[in-house]
Protein backbone atom coordinates (compact mmCIF):
# COMPACT_ATOMS: atom_id res chain seq x y z
CA UNK A 1 0.00 0.00 0.00
CA UNK A 2 2.83 2.56 1.01
CA UNK A 3 4.26 2.87 -2.50
CA UNK A 4 0.83 2.58 -4.42
CA UNK A 5 -0.39 5.90 -6.15
CA UNK A 6 -3.83 6.37 -5.90
CA UNK A 7 -6.46 6.69 -8.94
CA UNK A 8 -9.12 7.82 -6.50
CA UNK A 9 -12.32 7.47 -8.68
CA UNK A 10 -16.41 6.56 -8.45
CA UNK A 11 -18.37 4.46 -10.23
CA UNK A 12 -21.21 6.64 -11.17
CA UNK A 13 -23.46 3.58 -12.27
CA UNK A 14 -22.64 2.09 -9.02
CA UNK A 15 -22.93 5.09 -6.86
CA UNK A 16 -26.03 5.62 -4.97
CA UNK A 17 -25.23 9.18 -3.28
CA UNK A 18 -25.72 8.62 0.16
CA UNK A 19 -23.18 10.89 0.61
CA UNK A 20 -21.25 8.57 2.93
CA UNK A 21 -18.07 9.27 1.33
CA UNK A 22 -18.01 13.02 1.75
CA UNK A 23 -18.60 12.21 5.33
CA UNK A 24 -15.34 10.55 5.47
CA UNK A 25 -13.58 13.41 3.99
CA UNK A 26 -14.96 16.27 1.80
CA UNK A 27 -11.58 16.87 0.76
CA UNK A 28 -11.86 14.09 -1.51
CA UNK A 29 -15.46 13.78 -2.17
CA UNK A 30 -18.00 15.62 -3.23
CA UNK A 31 -21.96 15.46 -3.91
CA UNK A 32 -23.06 19.29 -4.05
CA UNK A 33 -26.33 19.63 -6.25
CA UNK A 34 -25.54 16.26 -7.80
CA UNK A 35 -26.63 12.45 -7.78
CA UNK A 36 -23.97 10.57 -7.18
CA UNK A 37 -20.46 11.42 -5.88
CA UNK A 38 -17.27 12.95 -7.70
CA UNK A 39 -13.84 13.01 -6.72
CA UNK A 40 -12.13 16.29 -5.85
CA UNK A 41 -8.63 14.71 -6.04
CA UNK A 42 -8.02 12.10 -8.04
CA UNK A 43 -4.46 11.34 -7.20
CA UNK A 44 -4.20 11.66 -3.46
CA UNK A 45 -1.24 11.58 -1.10
CA UNK A 46 -0.45 8.99 1.36
CA UNK A 47 -2.07 11.41 4.35
CA UNK A 48 -5.34 10.37 2.72
CA UNK A 49 -5.00 7.20 2.75
CA UNK A 50 -6.81 5.72 5.91
CA UNK A 51 -9.84 8.41 4.89
CA UNK A 52 -9.42 6.40 1.06
CA UNK A 53 -9.90 3.03 2.79
CA UNK A 54 -12.65 4.08 5.06
CA UNK A 55 -14.88 5.19 2.48
CA UNK A 56 -13.93 2.49 0.01
CA UNK A 57 -15.58 0.39 2.78
CA UNK A 58 -18.22 2.21 4.25
CA UNK A 59 -19.64 3.23 0.51
CA UNK A 60 -22.90 0.61 0.75
CA UNK A 61 -22.36 -0.09 -2.66
CA UNK A 62 -18.49 -0.07 -2.72
CA UNK A 63 -18.36 2.50 -5.88
CA UNK A 64 -15.34 3.69 -4.58
CA UNK A 65 -12.29 2.50 -5.96
CA UNK A 66 -8.68 3.64 -5.80
CA UNK B 1 -40.93 -28.77 -11.93
CA UNK B 2 -41.34 -24.72 -11.63
CA UNK B 3 -38.29 -22.87 -11.33
CA UNK B 4 -39.12 -19.35 -11.66
CA UNK B 5 -42.16 -18.16 -9.78
CA UNK B 6 -43.75 -14.95 -9.54
CA UNK B 7 -43.95 -12.91 -6.24
CA UNK B 8 -46.78 -13.86 -4.42
CA UNK B 9 -47.66 -10.62 -2.37
CA UNK B 10 -48.15 -11.36 0.91
CA UNK B 11 -50.74 -9.70 3.14
CA UNK B 12 -48.32 -7.63 5.31
CA UNK B 13 -48.27 -5.62 1.43
CA UNK B 14 -51.28 -5.63 0.26
CA UNK B 15 -53.22 -2.62 0.27
CA UNK B 16 -50.73 -0.42 0.03
CA UNK B 17 -48.92 0.96 -3.64
CA UNK B 18 -46.47 -0.75 -4.94
CA UNK B 19 -43.46 -0.49 -7.43
CA UNK B 20 -42.61 -2.94 -9.48
CA UNK B 21 -40.26 -1.19 -12.02
CA UNK B 22 -36.44 -1.53 -11.67
CA UNK B 23 -35.65 2.76 -11.96
CA UNK B 24 -38.75 3.70 -9.61
CA UNK B 25 -37.48 1.42 -7.08
CA UNK B 26 -34.24 2.75 -7.47
CA UNK B 27 -35.14 5.92 -7.49
CA UNK B 28 -37.43 5.12 -3.62
CA UNK B 29 -34.08 3.53 -2.13
CA UNK B 30 -31.40 6.21 -2.58
CA UNK B 31 -33.95 9.23 -1.51
CA UNK B 32 -33.01 10.61 1.59
CA UNK B 33 -37.04 11.62 1.68
CA UNK B 34 -38.16 8.12 2.94
CA UNK B 35 -36.92 5.40 5.96
CA UNK B 36 -37.01 1.99 6.62
CA UNK B 37 -40.51 0.58 6.64
CA UNK B 38 -39.76 -3.49 6.95
CA UNK B 39 -39.38 -5.41 9.78
CA UNK B 40 -42.64 -3.38 11.68
CA UNK B 41 -43.37 -7.38 13.13
CA UNK B 42 -40.33 -8.29 13.61
CA UNK B 43 -39.11 -5.59 15.91
CA UNK B 44 -38.18 -8.09 18.42
CA UNK B 45 -35.67 -9.55 16.58
CA UNK B 46 -34.37 -6.70 14.14
CA UNK B 47 -35.19 -3.43 16.29
CA UNK B 48 -33.00 -0.79 16.15
CA UNK B 49 -30.76 -2.97 14.57
CA UNK B 50 -28.54 -1.57 11.23
CA UNK B 51 -31.24 -2.78 9.05
CA UNK B 52 -33.90 -0.38 10.43
CA UNK B 53 -32.48 2.89 11.38
CA UNK B 54 -31.82 5.56 9.10
CA UNK B 55 -29.69 7.95 8.21
CA UNK B 56 -27.24 9.89 10.67
CA UNK B 57 -27.44 7.28 12.98
CA UNK B 58 -27.25 4.15 10.17
CA UNK B 59 -24.25 6.04 9.23
CA UNK B 60 -22.53 6.10 12.46
CA UNK B 61 -23.54 2.65 12.85
CA UNK B 62 -22.26 1.53 9.87
CA UNK B 63 -19.09 2.97 10.21
CA UNK B 64 -19.31 1.33 13.25
CA UNK B 65 -19.47 -2.16 11.70
CA UNK B 66 -17.44 -1.73 8.31
CA UNK B 67 -13.89 -2.42 9.25
CA UNK B 68 -15.11 -6.63 9.70
CA UNK B 69 -15.93 -5.87 5.77
CA UNK B 70 -12.65 -4.73 5.13
CA UNK B 71 -10.68 -6.62 2.46
CA UNK B 72 -8.31 -8.51 4.62
CA UNK B 73 -11.14 -8.92 6.89
CA UNK B 74 -12.89 -10.40 3.81
CA UNK B 75 -10.17 -12.93 3.12
CA UNK B 76 -9.58 -14.35 6.59
CA UNK B 77 -12.94 -15.32 6.54
CA UNK B 78 -12.90 -16.75 3.53
CA UNK B 79 -9.81 -18.56 3.79
CA UNK B 80 -9.67 -19.24 7.25
CA UNK B 81 -13.35 -19.48 8.60
CA UNK B 82 -15.48 -20.51 5.16
CA UNK B 83 -12.92 -23.09 2.83
CA UNK B 84 -12.45 -25.10 5.86
CA UNK B 85 -15.62 -26.12 6.93
CA UNK B 86 -16.73 -26.55 3.42
CA UNK B 87 -14.37 -29.37 3.32
CA UNK B 88 -15.04 -30.35 7.21
CA UNK B 89 -18.75 -30.23 6.24
CA UNK B 90 -18.66 -32.52 3.28
CA UNK B 91 -16.21 -34.65 5.36
CA UNK B 92 -19.09 -35.04 8.18
CA UNK B 93 -21.63 -36.14 5.28
CA UNK B 94 -19.95 -39.16 4.83
CA UNK B 95 -21.61 -40.85 7.93
CA UNK B 96 -24.88 -40.58 5.67
CA UNK B 97 -22.81 -42.94 2.97
CA UNK B 98 -24.66 -45.86 0.96
CA UNK B 99 -23.08 -49.03 0.32
CA UNK B 100 -22.81 -47.86 -3.10
CA UNK B 101 -20.13 -44.67 -2.30
CA UNK B 102 -23.03 -42.30 -2.69
CA UNK B 103 -23.98 -39.57 0.53
CA UNK B 104 -27.30 -38.45 0.62
CA UNK B 105 -27.94 -34.80 1.82
CA UNK B 106 -30.12 -31.97 2.42
CA UNK B 107 -28.21 -29.06 0.45
CA UNK B 108 -29.77 -26.56 2.86
CA UNK B 109 -28.76 -27.99 6.35
CA UNK B 110 -25.84 -28.75 4.47
CA UNK B 111 -24.90 -25.30 3.32
CA UNK B 112 -26.42 -23.71 6.83
CA UNK B 113 -23.08 -26.00 8.18
CA UNK B 114 -20.72 -24.59 5.63
CA UNK B 115 -21.45 -21.44 6.91
CA UNK B 116 -21.66 -21.75 10.74
CA UNK B 117 -18.33 -20.69 11.10
CA UNK B 118 -18.29 -17.65 8.81
CA UNK B 119 -21.63 -16.35 10.89
CA UNK B 120 -20.17 -16.78 13.90
CA UNK B 121 -16.96 -15.36 13.27
CA UNK B 122 -18.08 -12.45 12.39
CA UNK B 123 -20.98 -11.58 14.60
CA UNK B 124 -18.57 -12.87 17.86
CA UNK B 125 -19.91 -16.08 19.09
CA UNK B 126 -17.85 -18.96 20.52
CA UNK B 127 -18.01 -23.00 20.88
CA UNK B 128 -19.24 -23.71 17.31
CA UNK B 129 -16.61 -26.17 17.20
CA UNK B 130 -17.36 -29.81 17.54
CA UNK B 131 -20.11 -31.29 15.00
CA UNK B 132 -22.95 -31.40 17.71
CA UNK B 133 -22.41 -27.36 18.59
CA UNK B 134 -22.40 -26.47 15.13
CA UNK B 135 -25.52 -28.74 14.21
CA UNK B 136 -27.37 -26.75 17.37
CA UNK B 137 -25.81 -23.38 16.23
CA UNK B 138 -27.07 -23.59 12.98
CA UNK B 139 -30.86 -24.77 13.96
CA UNK B 140 -30.74 -21.81 16.16
CA UNK B 141 -29.60 -19.42 13.45
CA UNK B 142 -32.42 -21.44 11.01
CA UNK B 143 -35.62 -20.90 13.69
CA UNK B 144 -33.91 -17.10 14.65
CA UNK B 145 -34.15 -16.37 10.49
CA UNK B 146 -38.15 -17.13 11.19
CA UNK B 147 -38.52 -14.72 13.66
CA UNK B 148 -36.77 -12.11 11.87
CA UNK B 149 -38.77 -12.29 8.61
CA UNK B 150 -42.34 -13.28 10.57
CA UNK B 151 -43.78 -10.71 8.26
CA UNK B 152 -43.55 -13.69 5.21
CA UNK B 153 -44.48 -16.49 7.88
CA UNK B 154 -47.87 -17.73 6.87
CA UNK B 155 -48.23 -19.48 10.41
CA UNK B 156 -49.61 -17.14 12.80
CA UNK B 157 -47.15 -14.42 13.40
CA UNK B 158 -47.92 -13.86 17.12
CA UNK B 159 -47.34 -17.67 17.24
CA UNK B 160 -44.14 -17.28 15.92
CA UNK B 161 -42.70 -14.31 17.31
CA UNK B 162 -43.40 -15.96 21.02
CA UNK B 163 -42.42 -19.70 20.01
CA UNK B 164 -38.93 -17.89 18.21
CA UNK B 165 -38.19 -15.34 21.52
CA UNK B 166 -38.42 -18.99 23.49
CA UNK B 167 -35.22 -20.63 21.14
CA UNK B 168 -33.91 -16.89 21.49
CA UNK B 169 -33.85 -17.28 25.24
CA UNK B 170 -32.22 -20.81 24.79
CA UNK B 171 -29.98 -19.92 21.96
CA UNK B 172 -28.32 -16.71 24.54
CA UNK B 173 -28.29 -19.14 27.44
CA UNK B 174 -25.89 -21.59 25.08
CA UNK B 175 -24.03 -19.45 23.32
CA UNK B 176 -24.54 -15.62 22.66
CA UNK B 177 -25.02 -15.12 27.01
CA UNK B 178 -21.03 -16.91 27.48
CA UNK B 179 -19.67 -15.09 24.44
CA UNK B 180 -20.48 -11.15 25.41
CA UNK B 181 -19.12 -12.32 28.85
CA UNK B 182 -16.13 -13.52 27.54
CA UNK B 183 -15.92 -10.54 25.31
CA UNK B 184 -17.19 -7.74 28.13
CA UNK B 185 -13.81 -9.08 30.11
CA UNK B 186 -11.17 -8.88 27.25
CA UNK B 187 -11.97 -5.04 26.93
CA UNK B 188 -12.41 -4.46 30.75
CA UNK B 189 -8.52 -6.10 30.34
CA UNK B 190 -7.54 -3.81 27.65
CA UNK B 191 -9.11 -0.74 29.24
CA UNK B 192 -6.95 -1.57 32.22
CA UNK B 193 -3.81 -1.72 29.95
CA UNK B 194 -3.31 -5.84 30.49
CA UNK B 195 -3.96 -6.62 26.77
CA UNK B 196 -3.44 -5.08 23.38
CA UNK B 197 -5.56 -3.81 21.06
CA UNK B 198 -4.29 -6.07 18.55
CA UNK B 199 -5.18 -9.46 20.67
CA UNK B 200 -9.11 -8.36 21.03
CA UNK B 201 -11.42 -10.55 19.18
CA UNK B 202 -12.36 -8.69 15.77
CA UNK B 203 -16.05 -9.30 15.46
CA UNK B 204 -19.06 -7.56 15.92
CA UNK B 205 -19.67 -7.79 19.80
CA UNK B 206 -16.53 -6.61 20.51
CA UNK B 207 -16.81 -3.67 18.56
CA UNK B 208 -20.13 -2.89 19.99
CA UNK B 209 -19.20 -3.40 23.67
CA UNK B 210 -15.88 -1.30 23.00
CA UNK B 211 -17.57 1.38 21.67
CA UNK B 212 -20.89 1.44 23.88
CA UNK B 213 -23.24 3.87 22.91
CA UNK B 214 -25.51 4.88 26.24
CA UNK B 215 -28.45 5.88 23.82
CA UNK B 216 -28.17 1.96 23.08
CA UNK B 217 -30.34 -0.66 25.35
CA UNK B 218 -28.72 -3.40 26.88
CA UNK B 219 -30.66 -6.07 24.02
CA UNK B 220 -29.33 -4.28 21.23
CA UNK B 221 -25.79 -5.87 20.55
CA UNK B 222 -28.40 -9.13 20.62
CA UNK B 223 -30.88 -8.26 18.02
CA UNK B 224 -27.78 -6.49 16.19
CA UNK B 225 -26.04 -9.93 16.66
CA UNK B 226 -29.29 -11.79 15.50
CA UNK B 227 -29.20 -9.47 12.05
CA UNK B 228 -25.81 -10.83 11.65
CA UNK B 229 -26.37 -14.26 11.94
CA UNK B 230 -29.45 -14.64 10.07
CA UNK B 231 -28.20 -12.53 7.57
CA UNK B 232 -24.74 -13.84 7.25
CA UNK B 233 -26.72 -17.27 6.35
CA UNK B 234 -30.00 -16.35 5.27
CA UNK B 235 -28.59 -15.33 1.08
CA UNK B 236 -26.66 -18.15 0.56
CA UNK B 237 -28.85 -20.74 2.05
CA UNK B 238 -31.57 -19.22 -0.25
CA UNK B 239 -29.67 -18.81 -3.22
CA UNK B 240 -27.41 -21.39 -3.67
CA UNK B 241 -30.20 -23.85 -4.18
CA UNK B 242 -31.96 -21.76 -6.93
CA UNK B 243 -28.39 -21.49 -8.37
CA UNK B 244 -27.65 -25.47 -8.01
CA UNK B 245 -31.28 -26.24 -10.03
CA UNK B 246 -30.65 -23.45 -12.79
CA UNK B 247 -27.14 -24.71 -13.39
CA UNK B 248 -28.58 -28.56 -13.86
CA UNK B 249 -30.92 -26.80 -16.05
CA UNK B 250 -28.68 -25.13 -18.07
CA UNK B 251 -26.07 -28.21 -18.26
CA UNK B 252 -28.56 -30.35 -19.75
CA UNK B 253 -29.64 -27.59 -22.66
CA UNK B 254 -25.94 -26.67 -23.48
CA UNK B 255 -23.92 -29.82 -22.36
CA UNK B 256 -20.74 -28.04 -24.05
CA UNK B 257 -20.66 -26.14 -20.54
CA UNK B 258 -20.77 -28.60 -18.38
CA UNK B 259 -17.00 -28.40 -18.13
CA UNK B 260 -17.62 -24.98 -16.71
CA UNK B 261 -19.21 -26.11 -13.69
CA UNK B 262 -15.50 -25.64 -12.08
CA UNK B 263 -15.04 -22.17 -13.43
CA UNK B 264 -14.99 -19.75 -10.52
CA UNK B 265 -16.13 -16.77 -13.16
CA UNK B 266 -18.88 -19.01 -14.06
CA UNK B 267 -19.85 -19.92 -11.29
CA UNK B 268 -20.14 -16.42 -10.10
CA UNK B 269 -22.04 -15.14 -12.89
CA UNK B 270 -24.54 -17.78 -12.16
CA UNK B 271 -24.42 -16.85 -8.52
CA UNK B 272 -25.18 -13.70 -9.66
CA UNK B 273 -27.88 -14.45 -11.90
CA UNK B 274 -29.83 -16.62 -9.10
CA UNK B 275 -29.65 -14.37 -6.60
CA UNK B 276 -31.19 -12.02 -9.41
CA UNK B 277 -34.13 -14.12 -9.99
CA UNK B 278 -34.74 -15.20 -6.57
CA UNK B 279 -34.33 -12.30 -3.97
CA UNK B 280 -33.90 -13.16 -0.26
CA UNK B 281 -35.70 -10.52 0.53
CA UNK B 282 -38.07 -9.90 -2.35
CA UNK B 283 -39.97 -6.78 -1.57
CA UNK B 284 -38.94 -4.00 1.23
CA UNK B 285 -41.05 -1.05 2.58
CA UNK B 286 -40.62 2.73 2.61
CA UNK B 287 -42.18 5.64 4.59
CA UNK B 288 -42.37 8.77 3.32
CA UNK B 289 -40.75 11.51 5.82
CA UNK B 290 -42.40 14.13 3.55
CA UNK B 291 -44.80 14.64 0.87
CA UNK B 292 -43.03 12.97 -2.11
CA UNK B 293 -43.65 13.45 -6.22
CA UNK B 294 -41.91 10.28 -8.12
CA UNK B 295 -39.80 11.29 -11.29
CA UNK B 296 -43.25 9.62 -12.69
CA UNK B 297 -45.31 11.74 -11.39
CA UNK B 298 -46.31 9.32 -8.63
CA UNK B 299 -47.39 10.83 -5.41
CA UNK B 300 -46.75 9.65 -2.19
CA UNK B 301 -47.88 11.57 1.23
CA UNK B 302 -46.10 12.11 4.28
CA UNK B 303 -45.82 9.30 6.61
CA UNK B 304 -47.07 6.59 3.82
CA UNK B 305 -45.26 3.49 3.49
CA UNK B 306 -44.86 1.57 0.23
CA UNK B 307 -43.82 -1.64 -0.96
CA UNK B 308 -40.66 -1.78 -3.37
CA UNK B 309 -41.23 -5.57 -5.36
CA UNK B 310 -37.79 -5.93 -6.28
CA UNK B 311 -38.46 -9.62 -7.61
CA UNK B 312 -40.70 -8.03 -10.31
CA UNK B 313 -38.13 -5.30 -10.56
CA UNK B 314 -35.25 -7.79 -10.95
CA UNK B 315 -36.68 -8.88 -13.42
CA UNK B 316 -37.81 -5.61 -15.60
CA UNK B 317 -36.98 -6.54 -18.99
CA UNK B 318 -36.02 -2.56 -19.84
CA UNK B 319 -33.14 -3.42 -17.31
CA UNK B 320 -31.84 -7.00 -17.79
CA UNK B 321 -33.36 -7.29 -21.45
CA UNK B 322 -35.97 -9.26 -23.05
CA UNK B 323 -35.19 -12.83 -21.26
CA UNK B 324 -35.08 -11.13 -18.32
CA UNK B 325 -37.52 -13.62 -16.56
CA UNK B 326 -34.89 -16.13 -17.42
CA UNK B 327 -31.86 -17.74 -15.72
CA UNK B 328 -28.58 -16.70 -18.15
CA UNK B 329 -25.16 -17.02 -17.18
CA UNK B 330 -23.75 -14.79 -19.80
CA UNK B 331 -26.22 -12.19 -18.96
CA UNK B 332 -24.43 -8.82 -19.43
CA UNK B 333 -25.64 -5.66 -17.17
CA UNK B 334 -23.08 -2.62 -17.99
CA UNK B 335 -25.15 -0.17 -15.92
CA UNK B 336 -26.67 -2.00 -12.83
CA UNK B 337 -24.65 -4.69 -10.75
CA UNK B 338 -26.07 -7.70 -11.54
CA UNK B 339 -27.87 -9.14 -9.07
CA UNK B 340 -29.97 -6.15 -8.31
CA UNK B 341 -31.83 -4.98 -5.51
CA UNK B 342 -30.86 -8.68 -3.94
CA UNK B 343 -28.45 -6.86 -1.15
CA UNK B 344 -31.20 -3.77 -1.20
CA UNK B 345 -30.31 -0.41 -2.13
CA UNK B 346 -29.47 3.03 -0.68
CA UNK B 347 -27.89 3.20 2.24
CA UNK B 348 -29.83 0.06 3.29
CA UNK B 349 -27.75 -1.94 0.62
CA UNK B 350 -26.36 -5.00 2.63
CA UNK B 351 -23.16 -4.47 4.97
CA UNK B 352 -22.26 -7.74 4.11
CA UNK B 353 -22.73 -8.16 0.31
CA UNK B 354 -19.56 -8.86 -0.52
CA UNK B 355 -18.95 -12.18 2.06
CA UNK B 356 -21.69 -13.60 -0.78
CA UNK B 357 -20.71 -12.33 -3.85
CA UNK B 358 -17.12 -11.65 -2.94
CA UNK B 359 -14.64 -8.62 -4.45
CA UNK B 360 -15.43 -8.25 -7.89
CA UNK B 361 -13.06 -6.03 -9.89
CA UNK B 362 -15.73 -3.68 -10.86
CA UNK B 363 -17.37 -2.78 -7.57
CA UNK B 364 -14.42 -3.71 -4.87
CA UNK B 365 -11.01 -2.25 -5.95
CA UNK B 366 -9.88 -5.49 -6.03
CA UNK B 367 -10.18 -9.07 -6.27
CA UNK B 368 -9.18 -11.53 -3.63
CA UNK B 369 -12.02 -13.69 -2.20
CA UNK B 370 -14.70 -15.03 -4.35
CA UNK B 371 -17.71 -15.65 -1.84
CA UNK B 372 -19.70 -17.78 0.04
CA UNK B 373 -21.57 -18.38 -3.54
CA UNK B 374 -19.14 -19.57 -5.41
CA UNK B 375 -16.59 -21.51 -3.21
CA UNK B 376 -19.58 -23.84 -1.83
CA UNK B 377 -20.86 -24.55 -5.76
CA UNK B 378 -17.64 -25.37 -6.55
CA UNK B 379 -16.90 -27.67 -3.67
CA UNK B 380 -20.33 -29.33 -3.88
CA UNK B 381 -19.32 -29.60 -7.80
CA UNK B 382 -16.22 -31.55 -6.92
CA UNK B 383 -18.14 -33.61 -4.74
CA UNK B 384 -20.03 -34.82 -7.69
CA UNK B 385 -23.51 -32.84 -6.21
CA UNK B 386 -26.40 -34.21 -8.15
CA UNK B 387 -30.32 -33.64 -7.59
CA UNK B 388 -31.74 -36.27 -6.37
CA UNK B 389 -34.08 -37.92 -8.74
CA UNK B 390 -35.83 -39.83 -6.92
CA UNK B 391 -36.52 -37.45 -3.95
CA UNK B 392 -37.13 -33.89 -6.13
CA UNK B 393 -36.76 -30.34 -4.36
CA UNK B 394 -40.14 -28.75 -2.85
CA UNK B 395 -40.70 -25.50 -1.94
CA UNK B 396 -41.21 -24.22 1.77
CA UNK B 397 -44.70 -23.44 3.05
CA UNK B 398 -44.00 -22.24 5.93
CA UNK B 399 -43.39 -18.81 4.55
CA UNK B 400 -44.42 -16.50 1.32
CA UNK B 401 -40.37 -16.61 0.54
CA UNK B 402 -39.47 -18.00 -2.90
CA UNK B 403 -37.13 -20.94 -0.74
CA UNK B 404 -36.64 -24.67 -0.86
CA UNK B 405 -37.52 -26.11 2.26
CA UNK B 406 -36.64 -29.73 1.33
CA UNK B 407 -33.75 -30.31 -1.38
CA UNK B 408 -32.12 -33.58 -1.15
CA UNK B 409 -28.83 -34.46 -3.64
CA UNK B 410 -27.01 -36.72 -4.13
CA UNK B 411 -22.69 -36.51 -3.86
CA UNK B 412 -21.34 -39.13 -5.68
CA UNK B 413 -17.56 -37.99 -5.40
CA UNK B 414 -16.63 -37.25 -1.65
Amino acid sequence: MKDKEFHLKVDNEICQGTGYCVRISSDLFSINGRETAQVLIPHPSHNYQEDILEASTLCPTRAITY
Amino acid sequence: METIRDLVPPPHIQGIKHFVDYALVDEILKSKDFRQGSHQESQPFFGDSLLTIDHDVHFERRRLQAPLFRKEALEYYEREELLPLIDKALEESKTNMDEDGVVRADLCALIRTMLARISAVTTGIDGVDTPERTDAFRTYIEQLGTGATVEWSVEDHDDVIKRILEVRAEFVKEFYGPSVERRIKIIDKFKDGEVEEEELPKDLLTLMYLHWNDNWDEELPLREATLYLVASSQTTTHALPHMMIHLHEWFQEHPEDYEKRFDRDFLKQAGHEAIRLHLPSPALLRIALKDVTLSDGTNIAEGERVACLFTPANRDKSVFGDDARSFNPYRETPNVKPWGFAFGGGEHTCIGRTLVTGLSARTDNDEGTDGTLVNIALALYKAGIEIDPSDLPTYTELSFHDSYGRFPILLTNV
